[in-house]
């Protein structure tokens, strides 16, 4: 029996805030969404014993919450508008911290493409254990990513000024 | 020269620094070759390099101490304790007013009433349950408690010379009001428990009695503002005894 000891934990906080940021886009819910977590985490008991599936493991656990939070969300807010007080559209105070860092073309990413583009270019997970934490095949893992560095490299682009115009003679 | 064009898998691949070193080298080559290739490329490297400076500049802001697993691990205990009180106070709650309710309904249907069901029911539940409300060791300790809860409660009698010495309380409520269950015990750990409450709607005034209901037997009288009913094993010969003394006393 291997038990899910704290030191291990305590190491992965900060992997998994960058990728809890990553998804929500803001920084306080980001934490909401480390914690449960580790909550859940800590509940089931680790049966993980290398450390690369741990943090796989861990990873899932965070994009698994995360998703259902979101279908909670959407259901809510279909509630809402049934009740004639619907709310359109992500709030503005969303994206901030994102935005900040320079990060604004990422941000419109759709959420699955920024989580894998987290996972492999920021966390080094390789495409096994990215396609493990994100419960998808592994051919999905690489079309994903081809489609998601494509994406990043267009939304960057176009965010670049244009070039001044020359004048011509 | 390369004789084969990397696919687009394998360019993913190289960025990410997965390909075996020989396929690797060939890919650097083709690249050399094919400037397109490589601008795309070098543009998936510096969006990668981006999104690294800017979550590490997040990741090096101290921690929410709530994220220790330390604090997780307390929350979660206390929480877990909360839902345990929960379940505890439900089941006294469909036990008592199930079993209360339920014995209501009857006594109501047979239109005979046996009196301070819920004292042999109240016994039942909790005369032997791991958990009371108090633990106590000396009666003073006992009598402290129910005069807190029941304000015109008599002094209980001192049992001890009957072998019987106080182990705990515990508070009960029913659709017919608050009621306390005060547990004693012998040496042997043999239990009986006296029950007081108000007289209710179903449970009035009665005069001093006693009956047999399974393997409990119930001596029941009232006095004052309350009901009072003694429940111990229908076997056990000193509840007689004990119960004259409580009779007098209270």
């Amino acid at each position: 029996m291997n038990h899910l000891d704290d030191a291990q934990l305590r190491d992965m906080l900060q992997r998994l805030r960058r990728f809890a940021l990553s998804l929500t886009r803001e920084a306080s819910s980001a934490d909401d969404l480390v914690q449960a977590t580790v909550e859940r985490a800590l509940s089931r008991g680790a049966q993980q014993n290398a450390e690369a599936s741990l943090r796989a493991w861990l990873f899932s656990i965070l994009y698994r919450l995360f998703i259902d939070g979101k279908r909670r969300e959407r259901r809510h807010a279909r509630w809402l508008a049934w009740f004639g007080r619907g709310e359109e559209g992500g709030s503005s105070t969303e994206d901030i911290v994102l935005a900040e860092s320079g990060l604004a073309a990422f941000a419109r990413l759709p959420t699955e493409q920024r989580a894998l583009l987290v996972l492999v270019s920021v966390e080094g997970l390789s495409y096994k254990e990215a396609a493990l934490a994100l419960d998808v095949p592994i051919g999905t893992v690489m079309s994903r990513l081809s489609r998601a560095r494509a994406a990043m490299r267009e939304l960057a682009e176009g965010n670049t000024p244009p070039p001044a115009l020359r004048r011509l003679k | 020269m390369s004789r084969l064009i990397p696919s687009e898998e394998e360019l993913h691949a190289y960025v990410d620094e997965r390909l075996e070193p020989a396929r690797r080298r060939e890919v650097q080559l083709y690249l050399a070759a094919n400037p397109e290739q490589a601008a795309r490329i070098e543009g998936w490297r510096s969006d990668a390099r981006l999104l690294r400076t800017a979550l590490a500049g997040w990741a090096e802001q101290p921690l929410n101490p709530r994220l220790d697993p330390l604090a997780v691990r307390r929350s979660l205990r206390q929480r877990r304790q909360r839902r345990w009180a929960t379940a505890a106070m439900l089941l006294v709650a469909l036990g008592l007013g199930g079993a209360g309710g339920w014995q209501a309904r009857e006594t109501s249907l047979l239109a005979s009433n046996p009196p301070m069901a819920d004292a042999v029911q109240a016994h039942r539940l909790f005369a032997y349950a791991p958990s009371l409300d108090i633990a106590v060791q000396r009666p003073a300790q006992l009598q402290a408690w129910l005069g807190e809860h029941f304000q015109q409660a008599a002094p209980v009698p001192d049992l001890s010379a009957y072998g019987f010495s106080p182990v705990g309380a515990r508070l009960l409520s029913n659709e017919q009001g608050p009621a306390a269950l005060l547990v004693f015990e012998d040496a042997k750990g043999e239990r009986v428990s006296l029950f007081l409450r108000s007289p209710g709607e179903h449970y009035a005034r009665m005069p001093r009695g006693e009956r047999v209901d399974g393997t409990l037997q119930a001596r029941y009288w009232s006095r004052g503002d309350y009901n009072y009913a003694l429940v111990s094993d229908a076997a056990d010969g000193r509840a007689a005894q004990l119960r004259n003394v409580l009779d007098i006393a209270l």
